[in-house]
């Protein structure tokens, strides 16, 4: 090509280029996002090994089986080195990460949780995995869609979701039994734990049906169930989500099934999530038959409860009933990042540890070490967690419900930016509701306003 | 004596005697309520998880497990992060008392210009909650390559509006008799400061210490985000990284809470009276 062509061809493209971000949606973060390049190959140019930290929050036992998996990789091979630094919880890691942005002081991978996405993107200083997937030709197709689609914005994967749990049903099948039910058809919409719960206390198998935490994750995961999405503008994955969309027709029906579960003595209310376990120990004192929780928790719920302290319980867990609709449960958990700032190598080294914790062997160590459910398909099929399965079939209940069901915008998940905030004004909504007695409509419309401004102050700090 | 006299003064000692009753009666219902929660963290530290779950809860470790106290001290770390913690609470402890005096002691015998003012604006200080300050002081540590050091976990603490402000008040209690005899005989400000204000105003220099040392002790968040690993960090992070959102080994949690305590408690127990001296000090007169 003539010297004349070549350069007015490279004009055009760049200024193509240029023109295709100004037109691409999504904020001045996204665009920023998608030119960010992750440096795959970098690992090669290395003169020795690459040593690398990463902070996370996992502790105790869920600890141990991290550190195990580390130094499986660390001996596996001679060009990465893994150091785990435990800053002990998800949002103090998050503020060692923000206050890590002005001194430079970063981990090399940093596991934040879900509801920390947005606040992520906002800061501008990670690697996108999407980056690492595309440079690298990575295989995600066995990987459990709704999974990736969480950390998914504005078409960009942010975070390789690392540890995945969400709610499920756990129940009492003796009760069940006592009431003349079925312990093995266990309710699955919110209608049948209305009929269910009506039987168990007619019956007196149990005081009431169903214990409550006050969980704000009532309101996302039902939605979600229901089809609905939570935030506005694709549930903040189009844009930035400037407002809630919980106070419409199905949030209310939500927060009013709950107000009168309570109102007619089906429901206990339990109180608020910090660190509560009442709505568990209920069903232990025969006070409540059913309640939804982490699948998390699930090993410490069968230890406990299978301790022969509680000798009328025999635990069930099953699907978490919810609205019915086009939708499904929505992902929680935490997701591993690379931070920007680290040299190329160390990125470079960052995704290979990552590509190693995605190995279906790896996961299938993690899922059965935890509790926590893999993030691909591929792990079935690895032995250790076929037999831990089959031994305790109720671990496999929180992987179908992310399999099953639509991948929608709904089911995708809200992306909040104070997301903390958010969740504050809807436990405040349902206390309000659930012990002063107001109305489930007025206690929903000032969880929205409330939402709201937190969302506008939010949005206009970050611009 | 006379048979009403007689009478009398029976009643009078068993109204005293009542009131004694009532008195100590009303103090073992309040101890209770402020000992409870350290007396079920003990219990609990000693029972088994399942034990914890139970309800109602056990009062009392009718078969005590020992074995969370190893497990706490290994998987909080708490050989290293105690000696950390210990290392910059006492370091911290005593610049604070040191610089309060020196602080104090100026604002109480000395005649400067803006006086008044520079107190002032010493207790103001005393309003900026430490959130707000804090992403600049770890800035600040950060660039002088102080993180992860103990120096970086010292430096931002060892002044307070506070100490300077309770040292004032105790020396201005001192006597200006006293000054002006330490004046005639030669004394100059520092001699009369040490030899003469500090010992007086003793039991409040103990209260100031154990208040420091209170609080350093139980700072988190600090270095949390200040240290990186085992070399710098101090038992409160050690704490929370026993910390679990299940019942696993919440045993292991309270052992945990009850080792990073010892310390404290040993504290408490030697300064007793001075602490008692020095928050009482103003309320007897003469």
């Amino acid at each position: 090509m003539s010297r004349a062509r070549s350069s007015t061809l490279q004009a055009t493209v760049v200024l193509a280029a240029v023109l295709t971000l100004m037109v691409l949606p999504g904020g001045a973060g996204v665009a920023a996002a998608q030119s960010v390049k992750c440096p795959v190959k970098a690992l090669a140019r290395a003169s020795g090994p690459v040593e690398i930290v990463m902070w996370h929050s996992m502790n105790r036992a869920n600890e141990e089986t991290l550190q195990r998996l580390t130094n499986t990789f660390n001996a596996s091979q001679s060009a990465v080195k893994v150091q785990l630094l435990n800053t002990t919880s998800y949002r103090d890691t998050f503020t060692k990460f923000r206050a890590g942005l002005s001194s430079g002081e970063l981990p090399d991978i940093v596991q934040l949780e879900d509801t920390a996405l947005q606040g992520v993107i906002d800061s501008r200083s990670v690697v996108p995995i999407g980056a690492c997937v595309k440079a690298d030709s990575y295989d995600t197709k066995d990987f459990v869609e709704r999974v990736l689609d969480y950390y998914t914005v504005g078409g960009t994967l942010y975070g390789m979701p690392f540890n995945v749990s969400n709610p499920v049903l756990y129940y009492n099948k003796q009760a069940f039994q006592k009431a003349g039910l079925d312990p093995n058809t266990p309710p699955k919409t919110l209608a049948d734990v209305r009929s269910v719960s009506e039987k168990l206390v007619t019956s007196g198998a149990t005081k009431s049906g169903y214990s409550i935490k006050l969980d704000p994750w009532y309101l996302e995961q039902w939605l979600a169930k229901a089809g609905k999405p939570y935030v506005n503008n694709g549930n903040g994955r189009d844009k930035r989500a400037t407002a809630v969309a919980f106070n419409t027709k199905a949030g209310r029906e939500i927060f009013t099934w709950l107000d009168s579960m309570v109102d007619d003595k089906l429901a206990l209310n339990t109180g608020p999530p910090e660190g509560n376990i009442d709505n568990l120990l209920a069903i232990g004192a025969g006070n409540s038959a059913m309640t939804i929780d982490t699948s998390a928790n699930l090993g410490t719920i069968l230890q406990v409860l299978g301790s022969g302290q509680f000798p009328n319980v025999t635990v069930g867990v099953a699907p978490m009933p919810g609205p019915s609709g086009k939708g499904g449960v929505l992902v929680g958990g935490a997701a591993l990042y690379i931070p920007k700032a680290s040299s190329p190598e160390k990125q470079a080294a960052a995704w290979e540890f990552i590509k190693f914790l995605n190995e279906p062997s790896s996961q299938a160590e993690w899922s059965v070490g935890t509790g926590y459910v893999p993030n691909r398909a591929l792990a079935l099929d690895e032995p250790v967690l076929k037999a831990a399965w089959a031994k305790t079939p109720e671990y496999k209940v929180a992987y179908d419900q992310l399999v099953s069901g639509v991948n929608n915008v709904a089911t995708a998940g809200p992306v909040i930016g104070p997301y903390r905030e958010v969740r504050e004004a809807v436990v405040n909504a349902m206390t309000r509701m659930l012990t002063q007695g107001v109305d489930p409509k007025s206690a929903l419309a000032d969880a929205a306003s409330t939402a709201n401004d937190q969302i506008e102050s939010y949005n206009a700090r970050v611009g | 004596m006379p048979a009403e006299t007689e009478m009398a003064a029976r009643q009078a000692r068993r109204r005293r005697q009542l009131r004694l009753v009532g008195r100590y009666v009303l103090l073992s219902a309040l101890a209770v309520i402020v000992l409870f929660p350290i007396y079920i963290t003990v219990v609990n530290s000693l029972l088994r998880p399942d034990q914890i779950a139970a309800r109602p809860p056990s009062l009392f470790p009718t078969d005590p497990q020992w074995g969370a106290y190893p497990d706490a001290w290994t998987d909080g770390h708490m050989g290293r992060y105690l000696l950390n913690s210990v290392i910059v609470t006492t370091a911290i402890m005593v610049g604070q008392v040191l610089l309060a005096i020196l602080a104090a002691s100026a604002f109480a015998f000395l005649e400067f210009p803006g006086r008044r003012v520079l107190f002032v604006v010493f207790l103001a200080t005393m309003m900026v909650p430490f959130e707000v300050v804090f992403f600049t002081n770890y800035q600040t540590i950060a660039d002088l390559g102080l993180l992860n050091t103990y120096g970086g976990l010292v430096l931002p603490f060892l002044a307070t509006g506070f100490g300077a402000f309770l040292l004032r008040q105790a020396f201005l209690t001192v006597p200006t008799d006293l000054r002006d005899a330490a004046a005639m005989d030669g004394y100059g400000h520092w001699r009369f400061l040490w030899r003469v204000a500090v010992p007086l105003a003793r039991p409040t220099v103990a209260a100031l210490s154990v208040f420091a040392f209170l609080s350093a002790w139980g700072q988190y968040l600090w270095p949390l985000v200040a240290t990186n690993d085992e070399k710098a960090r101090t038992v409160q992070v050690g704490l929370a990284q026993l910390r679990d959102t299940s019942l696993n080994d919440i045993n292991v949690t309270f052992a945990g809470v009850v080792l990073a305590s010892v310390p404290l408690i040993i504290l408490l127990l030697v300064f007793q009276r001075q602490l008692v001296r020095g928050l009482t000090a103003g309320a007897v007169k003469g």
